[in-house]
């Protein structure tokens, strides 16, 4: 198999972002507090977040805002697959189907997840790629909120917005480095396969990729269920390390700070995608930082999360205002450094 | 049959309120391409102009009503001019996430300075007060509802077909730098679609406070989520497809509620939602969508 | 009356007229001739400010470099567009009305309206029809009145008889002829280049984003056949 430039450019920019990633890890492992590491790992978990919405919107042009539904669904599934059944019994007593009756190793049980949440994207895909536009990120709106209210509704399956506790915490750092690792060789593989090629130029002219026969909804598809695949991932590290997962977190707020995350960096590019979760995940430790730090002094928890949501929103509309490709515009990090093409 | 009856008039006049909420998304819609989800927001600066007015200046609900409306018009016009204009003739994705900037940084305005809990306001609840007509029990603020929304449809014809301002906006709507063309100013253009849009948002806290009679900082997400769903079934852009879709969620709503049975009754936004879903598979862009002029036109 | 120098009109990165001059003298009727893709609609674009462009434009001396699209209305530009764009969605009237809307005296704007029917009775009966109902050429005499409508100093038509029957073409030729003799300033941009030269005082022969030669009537129509040449048409 002989690789085009692009894909040979992408091998390199996949390296270098890969190198990036392990860095910031090792260098958490040695010097990070506890504190410090559970945010680490949390901002991995919203990297492959990012990362998942960047195949599908950076490709398609099309703005999903679902993401967080499927990360949940993820989750879920996963969760209530590897739970020990003593601790089944406990968290849900009144599970159907013999829910609370089966656990399975962590392995087989994030298969399991990986596979809902694959079917499940591409049954609803197949309604959501065929709109356009506005409609079709009405309708990602229209899953989120059935699928949040099915995880509320549902509590002998998934407890609502109590937490589902017992699971196995079998991830540490180091496993979610490196699955943000395969998880970029992936994405940037896709933006370079001839399937991304396509789908990238199809947003930018549909008629005119459509004459040259190609298949628009098809390439979505594609997409939109590696998008899928890639948010279970999320789901799946999310739930194995913190051990307890809740519906709440899988609903707008979540939404909205991966969205900021993806818009600033610059949806175009995997790079985009890595500098913005970096770059915000960092910025809003800093806020929280001096919320609660010496500056403000006897300001009660509640109202001081507003400033960082203040931040959040004013990064999206001063992105949007002033360089609405994000930070990194259509230049991957390899781009950077090497002459241009 | 009383039932009957009266669930239709709960039909109606949800549909009502949810159809003055769309109609103040739609509007500027049709003008700028703008889904502009922070008209939720703009409601609930109305509902704490309420607050304020009941607490600081008077206790006479007609002046507070007043207040509200044109904080809401107001604070409409002025995002308009510091957060849309930028992005003004950028691509409608472009508009949508500065929108939700708007309403996450306003949200988090209201609960950094004024107070993350529900805060009650009680002068309005005079508007809801038990009636009988026909035998039926109904709320005065079902009619009010009514009223309201037929004014205000029957005001919005007349401006639209009559006053050379709204003949532009029509215009606007289909081919902006046309109008730019003919002299009319842009600015003026977005500024009344945002003023009326803001004038709709106030006359809707005002129905909403007078129901739920408290105000918290996610006081205008609910609000937003239907009037987005309304116009997306009736066909966003398209006003009349606004009241449609208004209506029709309204319908939907009660019907779910009168037919599902008790235990499902916390999956009722799970089955909206799903029928939104359907409507938008067999018309992807909504029921009564504008038509568009692909390719050339000579 | 409009004085432009070394105007360059780009889309994007592509640069389209490349440092044209051109003249209209008050009650003149000037012709922009040229080939598809001769920068013809690019310059009118420049004009109203929808392209982006820099050089010179002056209208009655004053410099429109710097000033928006509506002031440039506003100041006595109006323009008939390619492709027409009457507002498909509106009446006829409504169409007419918009074309007046930056008119103070809204009684003399009905009174204007009111006129035009007459001119065209077509449009009259059709007054509260859309916009989008009516033929080409009907809609060609709308973009023309709606232009109108706002009292210009000088007409702005681009390619008035693209798409016609030769017997509408006709007519708005002899609209244009009228509206001349009525004294009206008119930049018309045309491929039908006889019939252009016929109603014009001076011409200009645009090419790849240059003006290829300029004249008058007389010395432009005698070179006849290099135009046919040029433009393809003739």
């Amino acid at each position: 198999m002989t690789l085009t430039r692009s894909q040979k450019r992408g091998i390199l920019g996949a390296c270098m972002l890969a190198a990036i990633l392990i860095a910031i890890g090792v260098l958490a492992t040695y010097f990070a507090s506890r504190y410090q590491l559970r945010l680490i790992y949390s901002a991995y978990v919203n990297l492959i977040v990012v990362l998942g919405l960047q195949v599908f919107m950076g490709n398609s042009r099309l703005t999903n805002l679902s993401h967080s539904a499927f990360m949940g669904i993820g989750a879920y599934a996963a969760a209530i697959c590897v739970t020990p059944i003593a601790m089944k019994q406990i968290a849900l007593p009144d599970a159907p189907w013999g829910l609370n009756a089966f656990a399975l190793d962590p392995v087989t049980s994030a298969v399991i997840a990986l596979v809902i949440t694959g079917a499940v994207a591409c049954l609803v895909g197949i309604f959501i790629v065929r709109m356009t536009g506005t409609g079709a990120t009405i309708a990602t709106l229209a899953i989120l909120v059935i699928v949040h209210s099915i995880f509320l509704y549902r509590t002998d399956i998934f407890k609502g917005n109590q937490a589902f506790f017992g699971i196995p915490q079998v991830f540490s750092l180091t496993s979610i480095v490196i699955l943000a690792v395969v998880v970029v060789f992936v994405v940037r593989g896709f933006r370079e396969s001839p399937w991304g090629v396509m789908l990238r130029a199809s947003a930018d002219d549909e008629t005119g990729s459509a004459a040259m026969g190609v298949n628009v909804v098809r390439l979505r598809l594609i997409a939109w269920v590696l998008s899928g695949l890639i948010l279970a991932c999320a789901g799946i590290a999310y739930a194995y390390f913190l051990g307890t997962i809740s519906a709440r977190p899988f609903y707008f707020n979540h939404v909205f700070l991966t969205l900021a995350m993806l818009i600033f960096g610059g949806m175009r590019t995997v790079t985009g995608a890595v500098l913005g979760t970096f770059a915000i995940s960092f910025g809003l430790e800093v806020i929280r930082w001096l919320e609660t730090g010496p500056v403000i002094i006897g300001v009660n928890l509640p109202e001081v999360l507003g400033l960082s949501g203040v931040m959040l929103g004013l990064v999206i509309i001063l992105t949007m205002a002033l360089r609405p490709v994000g930070v990194m515009g259509d230049r991957e990090i390899e781009e950077l450094v090497l002459k241009k093409k | 049959m009383e039932y009957v009856a009266q669930q239709i008039i709960n039909a109606l006049s949800f549909g009502a309120e949810y159809a003055l909420l769309a109609l103040g998304l739609a509007i500027v819609f049709s003008v700028m391409g703008l889904v502009n989800f922070a008209h939720g927001e703009v409601i609930a600066v109305g509902g704490y102009t309420m607050v304020a007015f009941a607490a600081l200046v008077t206790a006479n609900p007609w002046i507070i009503v007043i207040g509200a409306i044109a904080a809401a018009t107001l604070t409409s016009v002025a995002l308009e001019r510091v957060a849309f204009r930028p992005v003004r003739y950028a691509d409608p994705t472009t508009g949508l996430l500065t929108a939700f900037g708007v309403s996450i940084v306003l949200q988090n305005l209201f609960l950094l300075f004024i107070s993350p809990r529900p805060i009650a306001v009680t002068s309005l609840y005079f508007l809801d007060a038990p009636v009988t007509v026909f035998g039926i029990q109904i709320s005065s603020l079902q009619i009010f509802e009514s009223i309201t929304i037929l004014v205000v449809i029957m005001g919005l014809v007349l401006f639209l077909q009559k006053t050379t301002a709204g003949l532009a906006m029509r215009a606007a709507s289909l081919d902006f730098e046309m109008v730019r063309l003919t002299g009319i100013r842009a600015n003026r253009v977005f500024a009344l679609a945002f003023l009326i849009s803001g004038l709709l948002a106030g006359l809707a806290c005002i129905f909403i406070m007078a129901r739920r009679g408290s105000v918290d900082p996610h006081f205008g997400f609910n609000p937003v989520l239907k009037a987005f769903v309304a116009c997306v079934v009736g066909g966003f852009g398209s006003l009349p497809g606004a009241v449609l879709g208004g209506f029709l969620l309204g319908a939907i709503e009660v019907g779910m509620l009168v037919m599902l049975p008790q235990e499902y009754g916390g999956l009722k936004d799970a089955f909206v939602f799903g029928i939104i879903a359907l409507v938008l598979i067999w018309r992807p862009d909504g029921i009564l969508s504008p038509a568009k002029e692909k390719g050339d036109k000579l | 009356m409009l004085d432009i120098q070394n105007l360059r009109v780009s889309h994007g990165p592509i640069e389209a007229v490349h440092g044209i001059s051109l003249q209209v003298g008050a009650g003149q009727c000037v012709v922009l001739l040229g080939p598809n893709g001769a920068g013809k609609t690019s310059t009118i674009s420049a004009i109203c400010g929808v392209a982006q462009a820099t050089g010179v434009i002056r209208l009655e001396g004053d410099d429109l470099t710097r000033v928006s699209v509506e002031d440039r209305i506003q100041r006595g530009i109006a323009v008939s567009p390619e492709g027409r764009r009457i507002f498909s969605n509106l009446s006829v009237e409504a169409n007419l009305r918009i074309g007046g809307g930056i008119r103070a005296n809204k009684g003399a704007v009905q009174d204007d309206i009111d006129r035009w029917f007459e001119t065209f009775p077509i449009l009259g009966e059709r007054r509260n029809q859309p916009g989008g109902t009516l033929s080409g050429g009907e809609q060609q005499m709308l973009a023309i009145a709606r232009a109108l409508m706002s009292k210009p100093k000088i007409l702005l038509l681009d390619e008035p008889s693209l798409g016609l029957a030769p017997r509408i073409v006709a007519q708005v030729f002899e609209l244009i002829a009228q509206l001349r003799a009525d004294g009206m300033t008119i930049l018309l941009v045309e491929q039908n280049a006889r019939q252009a030269l016929r109603i014009s005082d001076y011409a200009y022969l645009l090419n790849n984003g240059q003006v290829q030669a300029e004249g008058t009537n007389e010395t432009l129509g005698g070179s006849e056949n290099m135009m046919a040449n040029l433009t393809g048409l003739g």
